[in-house]
């Protein structure tokens, strides 16, 4: 079997940063793999280790530093990596970016290609879905468990879905994005380390794809960010403290009186 | 002059909280524009619920049905909309988020060759441009996006709109759109659901969420037996749900719900911004905690500090009698 995984390398949102004149100030920021995409390797590996045979490819778009993300992968455990990079990426929004993402997978064999449920940056969560549209093969987002039936050529996949968990049986090849609540990705190991420096890293350019500059990036987008802000504040109210029989009736006052919700 | 377009989200058949709140802004988007709205609704059997949607002042309503809807998958929908949507021809199509649309989405904006912008907080029309404002970086910043494409279709953050008041003297042409045969590459084995018959996280006014502090199932049982008296759905944070204490779906946060009741009351729960990001547009917060540092503090109009397992029974107690008087 073969899968794919599409890594994004995102800025560490649990970390401070500053946004000035509308714009997020990128270096201060501490980078990592996406913690979505980390699930969908990490469940990739576990499938790796339940099955006879599986590579396991990486790919992720974006600049020269996107590399160190892959290396993380690699260590975790994956075969090999391609990296797509070209200049020409900046200001890419997910219409640009599967554009790209489209013309890497055209001619390339797979049975599966996994993602992260969306990106921990933006919060989108639009590509996996777009590339299995322009690629015309199905795909179930928000995967929170992966069962591979190599026989079948299919994979049952349970997704957190609104009434519940939803299980769906999908036919290779096919697009599944992940939840971090599928797994807890693994730390690579020392042993994996050093094997991933001698993994496979493929360099990809926009030129080799096939794709016309204007294609991608701000040119291949749909959408413009304009500026970015903090969000306004919710001011911190009244804080009690006291017995729990007074904590309660003042609270209950409060609730029925000033903010009348009882 | 162009034409919006709202997708109702429904379960069982009847139209979501949700649903009001994003006709009501199209409504006001549409009358300030000099647009046309029209809204469409798919299920299995939604004809008559259908007609509430016009009390929002649309002017035209599809409806697909057909029992392919019963169990959610996403292509019956891609393709039921993408026919809608070749109909219509809006200019803006809105839809409030639900995890279905989350996954159905992405595929018919590919399918349409729309522009796509999910979770959006904020929306306005200037001349042949849509921009919106949306949260990102777990919600802790807020952007500003445009778009000029032909097509802009938007999913709505739950809470971002006030519903108006329905006006039921108001109807319009319903138009049923037959879905046709669909190529469906995947197949619905099983629905896990939680049984309950509490209010879903999506439709509460008031919810009751806990957070590791509740320690144990009994102590997830206490803000179990407070949410009852309320009528209130529960909610809780990632690391409950981990470790088997709550059900996956009552996760609220960057992963999980986004939920924006009049009353949201966090016990025990120390807010971090994973779980603050699907909260923090509630209308109330009061926080139950005996961490007087716990960051949850920042984001609440009322703070009891102190131990739950004091508070809450007490609390319980207290709404009880008030409810019964």
């Amino acid at each position: 079997m073969k899968f794919f995984v599409c890594c994004k390398q995102v800025p560490d949102v649990a970390m401070a940063f500053q946004i000035k004149d509308g714009e997020l100030q990128k270096d201060d920021l501490n980078y990592v793999l996406n913690a979505y995409d980390a699930s969908a390797v990490e469940e990739s590996l576990v499938i790796k280790d339940a099955v006879s045979e599986l590579d396991l490819s990486l790919v992720l778009m974006g600049a020269e530093k996107g590399k160190e993300a892959l290396r993380k992968g690699l260590a975790m455990g994956a075969n090999d990596a391609f990296h797509i990079e070209d200049d020409a990426f900046e200001g890419s929004d997910s219409h640009a970016a599967a554009n790209v993402l489209e013309a890497f997978f055209k001619d390339k064999e797979y049975d599966a290609i996994l993602c992260g449920k969306q990106s921990q940056d933006m919060d989108m969560g639009l590509t996996g879905g777009l590339l299995a549209e322009k690629l015309n093969i199905p795909y179930v987002t928000n995967a929170v468990g992966l069962e591979v039936n190599e026989e079948a050529k299919s994979i049952l996949v349970t997704r957190q879905g609104d009434a519940g968990q939803e299980k769906v049986e999908l036919s290779f090849p096919c697009i599944v994005s992940c939840s971090n609540d599928m797994n807890e990705p693994r730390i690579p190991s020392l042993r994996g380390i050093m094997q991933s420096k001698k993994k496979p890293m493929n360099k990809v350019s926009v030129a080799d794809l096939g794709l016309a500059t204007d294609a991608v990036g701000k040119s291949g987008s749909k959408s413009t960010l304009l500026s970015m802000d903090f969000p306004k504040a919710r001011k911190a109210g009244e804080k009690f403290e006291g017995e729990a029989s007074e904590l309660v009736s003042t609270l209950i006052d409060k609730l029925t009186n000033e903010a009348k919700v009882l | 002059m162009s034409k919006i377009l709202v997708i109702a989200d429904q379960k069982d058949n009847k139209i979501k909280k949700s649903t009001f709140e994003v006709l009501s802004e199209a409504k006001k988007l549409a009358d300030a524009s000099g647009s046309s709205l029209e809204a469409v609704i798919l299920g299995e059997a939604i004809a008559q619920e259908a007609k509430v949607l016009a009390h929002y002042g649309v002017s035209k309503i599809y409806t697909v049905e057909n029992s392919m809807f019963k169990n959610y998958l996403n292509r019956p929908f891609i393709d039921g909309l993408k026919k809608v949507i070749d109909a219509s021809s809006p200019k803006l199509v809105m839809v409030p988020t639900s995890e279905s649309v989350k996954d159905y989405l992405p595929g018919l904006v590919g399918a349409t060759n729309a522009c796509g912008i999910m979770d959006c907080s904020a929306v306005s029309l200037d001349g042949g441009k849509v921009q919106i404002e949306r949260p990102l970086m777990a919600a802790k910043a807020v952007s500003k996006m445009e778009s000029s494409d032909d097509l802009v279709i938007l999913s709505i953050r739950s809470g971002s709109f006030d519903a108006v008041e329905a006006d039921t003297s108001l109807s319009c042409d319903i138009e049923s759109v037959d879905l046709g045969t669909v190529d469906i590459k995947a197949v619905f084995k099983e629905l896990i659901s939680a049984q309950s018959d509490r209010v879903s996280l999506d439709d509460a006014n008031v919810v009751i969420a806990c957070g590791r502090g509740v320690k144990d199932k009994s102590g997830f049982e206490l803000v179990e037996k407070l949410a009852d008296v309320f009528g209130a759905a529960v909610g809780s944070t990632r690391a409950l749900v981990e470790n088997g204490i709550a059900e996956p779906s009552l996760q609220v946060g960057q992963t999980g719900k986004v939920v924006s009741p009049d009353l949201y009351i966090a016990v025990g729960i120390s807010g971090a911004v994973q779980h603050t990001a699907g909260m923090s547009n509630s209308k109330v917060i009061v926080a139950i905690n005996k961490d007087e540092e716990a960051p949850i503090f920042s984001l609440s109009d009322y703070g009891l500090v102190g131990d739950l397992f004091d508070i809450v029974p007490k609390l319980t107690e207290a709404v009880k009698e008030l409810k019964a008087n």
